[in-house]
């Protein structure tokens, strides 16, 4: 029994939203620069291939990333592995949230949920979705959530880890009270950093290679996740669960327990924050086990993520199809025995609160 | 092509160019067959480092640094495993990015108008 919580799919050209667009965005969806709409993308190029190279067919778009048909989803991945519930990310939809025009984004990411519904989720049972939304204008965004949110092909909502300030600030209220209204999961997941509106990557300042710009995406997942912890999310708004996807293990360790340390200084300006910041990660948070670090000893991976109570909070991801996909297997192997069960897919079947699947 | 348990013979006709794969079976096993530099080398088609079906990886040229300059190696030479992209030289095996890595290799001949791969050295 297995559960994959990071799946990624897309378009294979935007082109492919037109029949889910108004008019008005179809016009600027067709018309925009040179070929039609472009969104935003890395000025970094992986030096060979952003995808696994054995599971695409390149289409007619032939842009960055190539197209996955869902007959190959299924063939290399789902019945590979023998994949119970599979949870979707979105490869180049993860932009919308960080286009400067949040009227045309909060436009996209409706039309993209709507495709991803009618040709993903509702032909494949084994699939669920996460919900894109305009990040950078929240009131849209609880909309979205609030129009698609109750469906069960949908269990969560995906937020990038580029974001124009960190998800904790007051600015996204609306947002999160709209998932705690529906008590749906939130995902965190690394995803165009430095790119759009977002801010740079690391306040080092540009990195100049794609391996630089990939050690580090996690970047913003750490900001994201002691904002919320700052701002008292979990407080305010306790029906809502967070997960961090893509961006390591060993990281958050060093975070909550710097966290940690401050908090006791620095209760006093945050005092909705009224719980040892890494207390509320046990209830509310869970981490995604791709890229699964790979110290040369895998019993030094285990004694640094121990703190993080894998057992409990780890999820187990893929990131198929792209190049650094981690094989379900190979991955539990290098975790203890006893954390394997929870990893697989109780911890992800309690988290997004999926049926439990058959065995 | 015509395999018995340890070799598989397959005509000389059908031998790769430089800079493409022939996939072939023996005994059971998946193998790869490529030419660099003139020569036909066999490859395991399975990633030593997860597995993965290493002869389906894009073949390449390494690019190599040489008295303080960029400097591409010998053509098509290596390939990249296809799923985390690690590059395996094709005639030894070598990982160029793991020195405890080695996909394994097979022995290839000529004989007369046939290429002959075997799993014995």
């Amino acid at each position: 029994m297995l559960i994959d919580c990071d799946i990624h799919v897309g378009y294979e050209t935007l082109a492919d939203l037109l029949p889910y667009l108004d008019g008005p965005s179809r016009e600027l969806v067709v018309s925009s620069g040179t070929h039609g709409l472009a969104m935003p993308t890395y000025p970094w190029n992986h030096p060979s291939g952003w995808i696994r190279q054995d599971v695409y067919e390149r289409g007619s778009g032939a842009g960055d990333f190539p197209y996955l048909t869902l007959d190959l989803l299924r063939d290399r991945h789902l019945d590979r592995y023998d994949i119970a519930l599979g949870v979707l990310e979105p490869d180049e939809g993860a932009a919308f949230a960080i286009l400067p025009n949040a009227q045309l984004a909060a436009r996209l990411c409706s039309a993209y949920n709507d495709w991803l519904l009618e040709r993903w989720l509702e032909e494949e049972p084994r699939l669920r979705g996460m919900l894109v939304v305009p990040a950078q204008w929240p009131e849209a965004a609880a909309r979205e959530i609030k129009r698609l949110g109750g469906r069960e092909e949908f269990v969560g909502v995906f937020l990038p880890g580029a974001a124009r300030i960190p998800y904790g600030n007051p600015v996204y209220d609306p947002l999160w009270q709209a998932v705690d209204e529906l008590a749906l999961p939130v995902a965190v997941h690394t995803h165009f950093e430095t790119i759009g509106i977002a801010p740079p990557l690391t306040a080092a300042g540009m990195p100049d290679y794609y391996a630089e710009y990939h050690t580090l995406c996690g970047s913003g997942m750490y900001g994201h996740l002691v904002s919320i912890l700052c701002h008292g999310i979990f407080e305010r708004f306790p029906h809502t669960r967070l997960a961090m996807v893509e961006g390591g293990l060993v990281p958050f360790v060093g975070f909550l327990w710097r966290l940690d340390t401050n908090w006791k200084a620095c209760r006093s300006e945050m005092p909705w924050c009224r719980r040892r910041p890494s207390e509320y990660v046990w209830d509310h948070v869970r981490f995604a086990t791709q890229p699964l670090e790979s110290p040369d000893d895998p019993e030094q991976l285990v004694a640094a993520i121990e703190f993080l109570r894998p057992w409990q909070t780890l999820l187990y991801a893929s990131d198929f199809p792209h190049w650094d996909f981690d094989e379900p297997e190979q991955t539990l192997r290098q975790l203890p025995a006893e954390w394997r069960d929870g990893v697989r897919w109780r911890n992800a079947q309690e988290f997004f609160r999926l049926p439990v699947p058959a065995s | 092509m015509r395999a018995t348990q340890r070799e598989a013979r397959l005509p000389l006709s059908q031998a790769p160019d430089e800079g493409v794969v022939r996939h072939v079976e023996v005994g059971g096993r998946r193998v790869g067959l490529y030419r660099v530099d003139g020569e036909l080398h066999a490859l395991a088609d399975r990633c030593p480092h997860r597995g993965a079906p290493l002869c389906s990886g894009r073949i390449a040229t390494p690019v190599e640094v040489r008295a303080g300059s960029l400097e591409l190696g010998t053509r098509a030479s290596i390939v990249r495993c296809p799923w985390h992209k690690w590059e395996f030289e094709i005639a030894s095996g070598r990982c160029l990015v793991d020195p405890k890595l080695r996909a394994r290799t097979y022995a290839v001949r000529v004989d007369g108008d046939e290429i002959v791969v075997s799993l014995d050295h």
